[in-house]
Protein backbone atom coordinates (compact mmCIF):
# COMPACT_ATOMS: atom_id res chain seq x y z
CA UNK A 1 0.00 0.00 0.00
CA UNK A 2 2.69 2.22 0.67
CA UNK A 3 4.48 1.27 -2.16
CA UNK A 4 1.66 2.28 -4.23
CA UNK A 5 1.43 5.88 -2.66
CA UNK A 6 4.82 6.66 -3.47
CA UNK A 7 5.01 5.69 -6.97
CA UNK A 8 1.71 7.64 -7.41
CA UNK A 9 3.08 10.73 -5.96
CA UNK A 10 6.48 10.06 -8.43
CA UNK A 11 4.39 9.82 -11.39
CA UNK A 12 2.01 12.91 -10.36
CA UNK A 13 5.29 14.70 -9.96
CA UNK A 14 6.98 13.94 -13.23
CA UNK A 15 3.55 14.64 -15.18
CA UNK A 16 3.86 18.47 -13.40
CA UNK A 17 6.99 18.70 -13.99
CA UNK A 18 6.78 17.95 -17.52
CA UNK A 19 3.32 20.51 -18.11
CA UNK A 20 5.48 22.76 -16.61
CA UNK A 21 8.14 22.88 -19.05
CA UNK A 22 5.56 22.21 -21.95
CA UNK A 23 4.04 25.35 -20.67
CA UNK A 24 7.38 27.52 -20.80
CA UNK A 25 8.46 26.06 -24.04
CA UNK A 26 4.78 26.81 -25.89
CA UNK A 27 4.64 30.48 -24.55
CA UNK A 28 8.45 30.90 -25.58
CA UNK A 29 7.56 29.39 -29.15
CA UNK A 30 4.27 31.80 -29.80
CA UNK A 31 6.38 34.81 -28.44
CA UNK A 32 9.39 34.18 -30.66
CA UNK A 33 6.65 34.04 -33.76
CA UNK A 34 4.52 36.59 -32.81
CA UNK A 35 7.81 38.77 -32.81
CA UNK A 36 8.53 37.76 -36.16
CA UNK A 37 5.57 38.75 -36.94
CA UNK A 38 5.67 42.20 -35.37
CA UNK A 39 9.26 42.57 -36.79
CA UNK A 40 8.12 41.70 -40.47
CA UNK A 41 5.02 44.35 -39.62
CA UNK A 42 8.03 46.88 -39.26
CA UNK A 43 9.49 46.51 -42.60
CA UNK A 44 6.14 46.58 -44.32
CA UNK A 45 5.39 50.05 -42.62
CA UNK A 46 9.02 51.56 -43.53
CA UNK A 47 8.60 49.83 -47.42
CA UNK A 48 5.28 51.73 -47.44
CA UNK A 49 6.92 54.96 -45.92
CA UNK A 50 9.60 55.33 -48.39
CA UNK A 51 6.64 54.17 -51.29
CA UNK A 52 5.02 57.66 -50.55
CA UNK A 53 7.98 59.67 -49.99
CA UNK A 54 8.82 59.40 -53.78
CA UNK A 55 5.97 61.05 -55.15
CA UNK A 56 7.09 63.96 -53.23
CA UNK A 57 10.67 63.80 -54.51
CA UNK A 58 9.52 63.44 -57.96
CA UNK A 59 7.65 67.12 -57.84
CA UNK A 60 11.03 68.46 -56.84
CA UNK A 61 13.36 67.41 -59.15
CA UNK A 62 11.01 67.26 -62.23
CA UNK A 63 11.59 70.68 -62.54
CA UNK A 64 15.06 70.79 -62.39
CA UNK A 65 16.16 67.36 -63.79
CA UNK A 66 14.01 67.66 -67.15
CA UNK A 67 16.36 65.56 -69.71
CA UNK A 68 17.01 62.61 -67.18
CA UNK A 69 13.77 61.07 -68.39
CA UNK A 70 15.15 57.35 -68.24
CA UNK A 71 17.06 58.03 -64.61
CA UNK A 72 13.70 59.11 -63.12
CA UNK A 73 11.60 56.36 -65.12
CA UNK A 74 13.56 54.00 -62.81
CA UNK A 75 12.49 54.88 -59.93
CA UNK A 76 8.53 55.49 -60.92
CA UNK A 77 9.48 52.14 -62.21
CA UNK A 78 10.77 50.18 -58.85
CA UNK A 79 8.00 52.14 -56.57
CA UNK A 80 5.41 50.33 -58.63
CA UNK A 81 7.18 47.29 -58.51
CA UNK A 82 6.86 48.03 -54.53
CA UNK A 83 3.58 48.83 -54.75
CA UNK A 84 2.84 45.24 -56.29
CA UNK A 85 4.91 43.37 -54.55
CA UNK A 86 3.21 40.16 -52.96
CA UNK A 87 5.08 37.87 -50.93
CA UNK A 88 7.94 39.53 -48.34
CA UNK A 89 10.76 37.92 -50.96
CA UNK A 90 9.01 39.84 -53.51
CA UNK A 91 8.83 42.93 -51.47
CA UNK A 92 12.71 42.61 -51.17
CA UNK A 93 13.53 42.13 -54.11
CA UNK A 94 11.13 45.47 -55.15
CA UNK A 95 12.92 47.06 -52.18
CA UNK A 96 16.25 46.87 -53.82
CA UNK A 97 15.44 47.73 -57.35
CA UNK A 98 14.33 51.13 -56.08
CA UNK A 99 17.05 51.58 -53.82
CA UNK A 100 19.42 51.01 -56.94
CA UNK A 101 17.17 53.31 -58.89
CA UNK A 102 17.12 56.17 -56.41
CA UNK A 103 21.03 55.79 -55.81
CA UNK A 104 21.39 56.19 -59.34
CA UNK A 105 19.35 59.72 -59.12
CA UNK A 106 20.96 60.95 -56.13
CA UNK A 107 24.27 60.50 -58.15
CA UNK A 108 22.90 62.41 -61.57
CA UNK A 109 21.48 65.29 -59.34
CA UNK A 110 25.19 65.70 -58.20
CA UNK A 111 25.26 67.77 -61.16
CA UNK A 112 22.72 70.10 -60.49
CA UNK A 113 23.61 72.67 -58.21
CA UNK A 114 20.48 74.25 -57.79
CA UNK A 115 18.94 71.07 -56.94
CA UNK A 116 21.67 70.53 -54.55
CA UNK A 117 20.55 74.18 -53.12
CA UNK A 118 16.87 73.00 -52.66
CA UNK A 119 15.47 72.40 -48.97
CA UNK A 120 13.25 70.61 -50.04
CA UNK A 121 15.53 68.38 -52.01
CA UNK A 122 18.03 68.06 -49.42
CA UNK A 123 15.40 67.01 -46.71
CA UNK A 124 13.58 64.35 -49.13
CA UNK A 125 16.97 63.11 -49.19
CA UNK A 126 18.00 63.06 -45.73
CA UNK A 127 14.35 61.40 -45.05
CA UNK A 128 15.14 58.72 -47.73
CA UNK A 129 18.45 57.48 -46.81
CA UNK A 130 16.88 57.28 -43.11
CA UNK A 131 14.02 55.29 -44.44
CA UNK A 132 16.80 53.27 -45.84
CA UNK A 133 18.24 52.39 -42.87
CA UNK A 134 15.65 51.75 -41.12
CA UNK A 135 14.32 48.88 -43.92
CA UNK A 136 17.96 47.76 -43.40
CA UNK A 137 17.86 47.14 -39.77
CA UNK A 138 14.38 45.85 -39.55
CA UNK A 139 15.41 43.32 -42.24
CA UNK A 140 17.88 42.50 -39.90
CA UNK A 141 15.81 42.08 -37.10
CA UNK A 142 13.47 40.14 -38.77
CA UNK A 143 16.43 37.83 -39.25
CA UNK A 144 17.81 37.70 -36.02
CA UNK A 145 13.89 36.67 -34.67
CA UNK A 146 13.80 33.67 -37.26
CA UNK A 147 17.09 32.86 -36.09
CA UNK A 148 15.93 32.79 -32.11
CA UNK A 149 12.94 30.81 -33.65
CA UNK A 150 14.27 28.26 -35.60
CA UNK A 151 17.17 27.61 -32.70
CA UNK A 152 13.96 26.99 -30.39
CA UNK A 153 11.81 25.01 -32.90
CA UNK A 154 15.47 22.50 -33.86
CA UNK A 155 17.02 21.86 -30.76
CA UNK A 156 16.09 19.54 -27.86
CA UNK A 157 13.27 19.60 -26.31
CA UNK A 158 11.87 22.37 -28.40
CA UNK A 159 12.06 20.33 -31.12
CA UNK A 160 9.21 17.56 -29.78
CA UNK A 161 7.37 20.22 -28.54
CA UNK A 162 7.33 22.64 -32.05
CA UNK A 163 6.21 18.85 -33.87
CA UNK A 164 3.23 18.71 -31.64
CA UNK A 165 1.85 22.71 -32.24
CA UNK A 166 3.10 21.72 -35.96
CA UNK A 167 5.34 24.66 -36.04
CA UNK A 168 8.64 24.48 -38.41
CA UNK A 169 11.42 26.19 -39.53
CA UNK A 170 11.32 29.87 -40.96
CA UNK A 171 13.23 31.36 -43.65
CA UNK A 172 15.41 34.14 -43.46
CA UNK A 173 15.62 36.99 -45.52
CA UNK A 174 18.12 37.15 -48.89
CA UNK A 175 19.38 39.78 -50.66
CA UNK A 176 19.65 38.60 -54.19
CA UNK A 177 23.13 39.58 -55.15
CA UNK A 178 22.17 40.59 -58.60
CA UNK A 179 19.51 42.52 -57.86
CA UNK A 180 22.60 45.55 -56.58
CA UNK A 181 23.16 47.57 -59.35
CA UNK A 182 26.02 49.51 -59.73
CA UNK A 183 24.74 53.50 -60.68
CA UNK A 184 25.93 53.97 -63.98
CA UNK A 185 26.09 58.09 -64.54
CA UNK A 186 26.32 59.37 -67.58
CA UNK A 187 27.56 63.35 -68.08
CA UNK B 1 35.85 35.27 -30.70
CA UNK B 2 32.90 35.40 -32.75
CA UNK B 3 30.32 38.25 -31.14
CA UNK B 4 28.18 35.61 -29.84
CA UNK B 5 30.85 34.51 -27.65
CA UNK B 6 31.76 37.89 -26.24
CA UNK B 7 27.87 38.38 -25.67
CA UNK B 8 27.75 35.11 -23.65
CA UNK B 9 31.12 35.30 -21.51
CA UNK B 10 30.23 38.64 -20.34
CA UNK B 11 26.77 37.55 -19.01
CA UNK B 12 27.95 35.05 -17.45
CA UNK B 13 30.37 36.94 -15.25
CA UNK B 14 28.00 39.26 -14.67
CA UNK B 15 26.05 36.72 -13.15
CA UNK B 16 28.76 35.12 -11.22
CA UNK B 17 29.97 39.18 -9.69
CA UNK B 18 26.29 39.83 -8.84
CA UNK B 19 25.64 36.90 -6.68
CA UNK B 20 28.42 37.80 -4.89
CA UNK B 21 27.26 40.67 -4.25
CA UNK B 22 23.76 39.76 -3.40
CA UNK B 23 25.94 37.01 -0.71
CA UNK B 24 27.72 39.63 0.81
CA UNK B 25 25.10 41.95 1.58
CA UNK B 26 23.08 39.25 3.50
CA UNK B 27 26.28 38.48 5.43
CA UNK B 28 26.69 41.98 6.16
CA UNK B 29 23.10 41.90 7.38
CA UNK B 30 23.24 38.48 9.34
CA UNK B 31 26.72 40.20 11.05
CA UNK B 32 24.73 43.46 11.86
CA UNK B 33 21.95 41.27 13.26
CA UNK B 34 24.24 39.03 15.53
CA UNK B 35 26.26 41.75 16.91
CA UNK B 36 23.32 43.76 17.96
CA UNK B 37 21.04 41.30 18.49
CA UNK B 38 22.72 37.90 18.76
CA UNK B 39 20.24 36.82 16.16
CA UNK B 40 20.90 37.31 12.89
CA UNK B 41 16.91 36.86 11.93
CA UNK B 42 16.14 40.09 13.67
CA UNK B 43 18.02 41.82 11.04
CA UNK B 44 16.81 39.95 8.16
CA UNK B 45 13.26 41.08 9.10
CA UNK B 46 13.73 44.54 9.62
CA UNK B 47 17.15 45.10 7.56
CA UNK B 48 15.89 43.71 4.07
CA UNK B 49 12.59 46.00 3.90
CA UNK B 50 14.75 48.76 5.14
CA UNK B 51 17.35 48.49 2.07
CA UNK B 52 14.60 47.27 -0.73
CA UNK B 53 12.57 51.03 -0.05
CA UNK B 54 16.07 52.78 0.07
CA UNK B 55 16.50 51.16 -3.34
CA UNK B 56 13.31 51.54 -4.54
CA UNK B 57 13.73 55.30 -3.59
CA UNK B 58 17.22 56.28 -5.46
CA UNK B 59 16.11 54.08 -8.76
CA UNK B 60 12.39 56.18 -8.73
CA UNK B 61 14.37 59.91 -9.11
CA UNK B 62 16.96 58.04 -10.94
CA UNK B 63 16.16 59.77 -14.21
CA UNK B 64 15.63 63.56 -12.96
CA UNK B 65 18.80 63.14 -11.14
CA UNK B 66 21.23 61.64 -14.32
CA UNK B 67 19.33 64.48 -16.49
CA UNK B 68 19.69 67.45 -13.78
CA UNK B 69 23.64 66.49 -12.94
CA UNK B 70 23.98 66.67 -16.90
CA UNK B 71 22.29 69.27 -17.93
CA UNK B 72 20.83 67.74 -20.37
CA UNK B 73 17.74 69.04 -23.60
CA UNK B 74 15.82 67.31 -25.27
CA UNK B 75 17.36 66.91 -28.99
CA UNK B 76 16.30 69.73 -31.70
CA UNK B 77 14.94 68.00 -35.02
CA UNK B 78 15.51 71.97 -36.54
CA UNK B 79 19.28 71.24 -36.43
CA UNK B 80 20.43 68.85 -39.00
CA UNK B 81 23.25 67.35 -36.71
CA UNK B 82 20.30 66.76 -33.79
CA UNK B 83 17.80 65.57 -36.14
CA UNK B 84 20.20 62.40 -37.66
CA UNK B 85 20.90 61.74 -34.02
CA UNK B 86 17.59 61.26 -33.77
CA UNK B 87 17.32 59.27 -36.84
CA UNK B 88 20.26 56.91 -35.83
CA UNK B 89 18.63 56.67 -32.83
CA UNK B 90 15.23 55.04 -34.28
CA UNK B 91 17.28 52.69 -36.23
CA UNK B 92 19.21 51.27 -33.44
CA UNK B 93 15.81 50.79 -31.78
CA UNK B 94 14.01 48.82 -34.72
CA UNK B 95 17.49 47.06 -34.61
CA UNK B 96 17.29 45.60 -31.45
CA UNK B 97 13.71 45.47 -30.98
CA UNK B 98 12.89 48.08 -28.98
CA UNK B 99 10.50 51.24 -28.27
CA UNK B 100 12.03 54.61 -29.58
CA UNK B 101 14.11 56.51 -26.46
CA UNK B 102 13.82 60.21 -26.33
CA UNK B 103 16.76 61.42 -27.90
CA UNK B 104 18.85 64.76 -25.76
CA UNK B 105 21.78 66.78 -25.85
CA UNK B 106 24.26 67.72 -23.80
CA UNK B 107 26.06 70.79 -25.03
CA UNK B 108 29.46 70.10 -24.17
CA UNK B 109 32.81 69.84 -26.06
CA UNK B 110 33.85 66.10 -24.93
CA UNK B 111 32.47 62.97 -27.16
CA UNK B 112 30.22 61.49 -25.08
CA UNK B 113 26.71 59.83 -24.74
CA UNK B 114 24.50 57.91 -21.90
CA UNK B 115 21.77 56.38 -21.69
CA UNK B 116 19.05 56.29 -18.28
CA UNK B 117 15.94 55.36 -17.58
CA UNK B 118 13.97 53.16 -15.34
CA UNK B 119 12.36 50.74 -18.13
CA UNK B 120 13.21 50.29 -21.84
CA UNK B 121 9.81 51.49 -22.58
CA UNK B 122 10.66 55.15 -20.77
CA UNK B 123 14.54 54.83 -22.25
CA UNK B 124 16.61 58.12 -22.40
CA UNK B 125 19.68 58.45 -24.96
CA UNK B 126 21.75 61.47 -24.80
CA UNK B 127 24.95 62.65 -26.83
CA UNK B 128 27.48 65.56 -26.27
CA UNK B 129 27.21 67.90 -29.28
CA UNK B 130 30.81 67.37 -29.50
CA UNK B 131 30.22 63.69 -30.38
CA UNK B 132 27.68 65.25 -32.75
CA UNK B 133 30.14 67.32 -34.24
CA UNK B 134 33.01 64.94 -34.27
CA UNK B 135 32.30 61.66 -34.87
CA UNK B 136 31.63 60.18 -38.33
CA UNK B 137 28.14 58.50 -38.81
CA UNK B 138 29.55 54.64 -38.44
CA UNK B 139 30.92 55.71 -35.31
CA UNK B 140 28.48 57.82 -33.91
CA UNK B 141 25.78 54.65 -34.90
CA UNK B 142 28.62 52.24 -33.03
CA UNK B 143 28.42 54.53 -30.16
CA UNK B 144 24.43 54.70 -30.25
CA UNK B 145 24.39 51.25 -30.66
CA UNK B 146 26.47 50.52 -27.46
CA UNK B 147 23.86 52.76 -25.38
CA UNK B 148 21.05 50.87 -26.86
CA UNK B 149 22.49 48.06 -25.34
CA UNK B 150 22.58 49.40 -22.41
CA UNK B 151 18.83 49.92 -22.39
CA UNK B 152 18.53 46.15 -23.35
CA UNK B 153 19.97 44.61 -20.90
CA UNK B 154 18.73 46.55 -18.18
CA UNK B 155 21.71 48.09 -17.59
CA UNK B 156 20.85 50.70 -15.49
CA UNK B 157 18.52 48.89 -13.31
CA UNK B 158 21.23 47.06 -12.44
CA UNK B 159 23.64 49.82 -12.02
CA UNK B 160 21.04 51.81 -9.70
CA UNK B 161 20.52 48.27 -7.29
CA UNK B 162 24.37 47.45 -6.80
CA UNK B 163 24.97 51.19 -5.59
CA UNK B 164 21.85 51.08 -3.63
CA UNK B 165 23.03 47.73 -1.98
CA UNK B 166 26.79 49.52 -1.92
CA UNK B 167 25.29 52.66 -0.08
CA UNK B 168 23.44 50.56 2.21
CA UNK B 169 26.10 48.24 3.22
CA UNK B 170 28.00 51.65 3.42
CA UNK B 171 25.03 52.37 5.75
CA UNK B 172 24.98 49.62 8.23
CA UNK B 173 29.23 49.94 8.45
CA UNK B 174 29.09 53.31 9.64
CA UNK B 175 25.92 52.69 12.17
CA UNK B 176 28.36 50.05 13.88
CA UNK B 177 30.98 51.73 13.79
CA UNK B 178 28.98 55.15 15.67
CA UNK B 179 27.42 52.77 17.92
CA UNK B 180 30.36 51.19 18.74
CA UNK B 181 32.25 54.37 19.18
CA UNK B 182 29.73 55.27 22.06
CA UNK B 183 29.76 51.95 23.63
CA UNK B 184 26.54 50.09 22.45
CA UNK B 185 27.76 46.87 21.05
CA UNK B 186 27.14 42.93 22.39
CA UNK B 187 24.18 43.83 23.60
CA UNK B 188 22.88 40.26 22.23
CA UNK B 189 23.30 37.55 24.85
CA UNK B 190 26.71 35.73 24.89
CA UNK B 191 26.34 32.74 25.77
CA UNK B 192 29.73 30.83 25.61
CA UNK B 193 33.23 31.85 24.42
CA UNK B 194 32.44 30.88 20.65
CA UNK B 195 30.46 33.53 20.28
CA UNK B 196 33.39 36.43 20.93
CA UNK B 197 35.04 34.64 17.51
CA UNK B 198 31.71 34.97 15.82
CA UNK B 199 31.16 38.28 17.27
CA UNK B 200 35.47 39.32 15.81
CA UNK B 201 34.39 37.98 12.52
CA UNK B 202 31.25 39.87 12.30
CA UNK B 203 32.97 43.12 12.82
CA UNK B 204 35.99 42.67 11.02
CA UNK B 205 33.31 41.61 7.79
CA UNK B 206 31.33 44.91 8.42
CA UNK B 207 34.32 46.90 8.33
CA UNK B 208 35.82 45.20 5.46
CA UNK B 209 32.54 45.04 3.18
CA UNK B 210 32.23 48.80 1.99
CA UNK B 211 35.50 48.40 0.92
CA UNK B 212 34.32 44.79 -1.06
CA UNK B 213 31.35 45.71 -1.81
CA UNK B 214 32.63 49.09 -4.02
CA UNK B 215 34.89 47.34 -5.70
CA UNK B 216 32.50 44.57 -6.37
CA UNK B 217 30.22 46.74 -7.70
CA UNK B 218 33.03 48.70 -10.15
CA UNK B 219 34.03 44.90 -11.60
CA UNK B 220 30.53 44.54 -12.32
CA UNK B 221 30.13 47.87 -13.84
CA UNK B 222 33.47 47.36 -16.12
CA UNK B 223 31.83 43.50 -17.24
CA UNK B 224 28.69 45.65 -18.30
CA UNK B 225 30.61 47.86 -20.21
CA UNK B 226 32.20 44.73 -22.37
CA UNK B 227 28.82 43.24 -22.54
CA UNK B 228 27.76 46.86 -24.19
CA UNK B 229 30.30 47.32 -26.61
CA UNK B 230 29.70 43.24 -27.83
CA UNK B 231 25.91 43.84 -27.88
CA UNK B 232 26.60 46.50 -29.76
CA UNK B 233 28.79 45.68 -32.21
CA UNK B 234 26.00 43.00 -32.80
CA UNK B 235 23.48 45.27 -33.60
CA UNK B 236 25.61 47.08 -36.23
CA UNK B 237 27.27 44.29 -37.46
CA UNK B 238 30.31 46.66 -37.23
CA UNK B 239 32.83 46.50 -34.34
CA UNK B 240 35.07 48.74 -36.37
CA UNK B 241 32.16 51.74 -36.22
CA UNK B 242 33.03 51.30 -32.37
CA UNK B 243 36.52 50.95 -32.35
CA UNK B 244 37.01 54.21 -34.46
CA UNK B 245 34.36 55.93 -31.83
CA UNK B 246 36.29 55.04 -28.92
CA UNK B 247 40.06 56.64 -30.98
CA UNK B 248 38.26 59.24 -31.32
CA UNK B 249 37.71 60.05 -28.02
CA UNK B 250 41.29 58.69 -26.73
CA UNK B 251 42.84 61.53 -29.19
CA UNK B 252 40.21 64.19 -28.41
CA UNK B 253 42.02 66.35 -26.79
CA UNK B 254 39.49 69.08 -25.71
CA UNK B 255 39.45 70.92 -22.31
CA UNK B 256 36.23 71.81 -20.49
CA UNK B 257 35.18 70.16 -16.80
CA UNK B 258 33.07 67.45 -17.18
CA UNK B 259 29.52 67.63 -16.16
CA UNK B 260 27.75 65.97 -13.42
CA UNK B 261 29.03 64.06 -10.56
CA UNK B 262 31.32 61.30 -10.30
CA UNK B 263 28.28 58.78 -9.23
CA UNK B 264 26.74 59.18 -12.75
CA UNK B 265 29.98 58.38 -14.35
CA UNK B 266 29.73 54.80 -15.05
CA UNK B 267 26.46 55.61 -16.97
CA UNK B 268 28.85 57.59 -20.00
CA UNK B 269 30.02 55.50 -22.84
CA UNK B 270 33.76 56.83 -22.13
CA UNK B 271 35.06 58.02 -18.13
CA UNK B 272 34.38 61.44 -18.21
CA UNK B 273 36.83 61.87 -15.47
CA UNK B 274 40.38 61.50 -17.38
CA UNK B 275 41.88 62.30 -14.70
CA UNK B 276 40.87 57.98 -12.69
CA UNK B 277 43.56 56.21 -13.65
CA UNK B 278 42.88 53.97 -16.45
CA UNK B 279 43.61 50.70 -15.57
CA UNK B 280 42.85 50.21 -11.91
CA UNK B 281 40.65 47.96 -9.94
CA UNK B 282 38.87 51.55 -8.97
CA UNK B 283 37.78 52.50 -12.63
CA UNK B 284 34.22 52.23 -13.48
CA UNK B 285 34.94 51.56 -17.19
CA UNK B 286 37.51 49.46 -18.93
CA UNK B 287 40.38 50.68 -20.19
CA UNK B 288 40.01 52.24 -23.97
CA UNK B 289 42.68 50.10 -25.41
CA UNK B 290 41.56 47.14 -25.04
CA UNK B 291 37.68 47.60 -25.46
CA UNK B 292 39.35 48.70 -28.98
CA UNK B 293 41.19 45.67 -29.06
CA UNK B 294 38.40 42.87 -28.21
CA UNK B 295 36.29 45.09 -30.48
CA UNK B 296 38.97 44.30 -33.49
CA UNK B 297 39.19 40.99 -32.56
CA UNK B 298 35.36 40.27 -33.42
Amino acid sequence: MELLLTVGIVILVVVILFLLIFWGYYNRIIRLENRIDNSWAQIDVQLKRRADLIPNLMETVKGYMTHEKETLENVTKARSALMNAKTPQDNINADNMLTGALKTLFAVAESYPDLKANQNFLQLQDELTHTEDKISYARQHFNDSVLAFNNIVETIPGVWFAKRMNKTVKEMLQIPIENREVPKVKF
Amino acid sequence: MLVEDHIKHNKRLTFLICGFMALLFLSVIFAFGYIYFGNIYISLFFGLPVAIIYIGITYSFSVQTVLSAAKARPANSRIREEKLLMYKVEEMAIAAGLPIPKVYVQDSNNINAFATGKKPEEAIICATTGALQKLKTDELEGVIAHEMSHIKNHDILIATVTIGVVGAIALISEIVFYSMFWGGAGRGGRKNEGNAIIMILAIILIILAPIFSRLTYLAISRKREYLADSNGAYLTRNPEGLAKALESIKNDTSSGKPKGSKTVAPLYIANPFKSQSINSIWATHPPLDERIRRLRSM
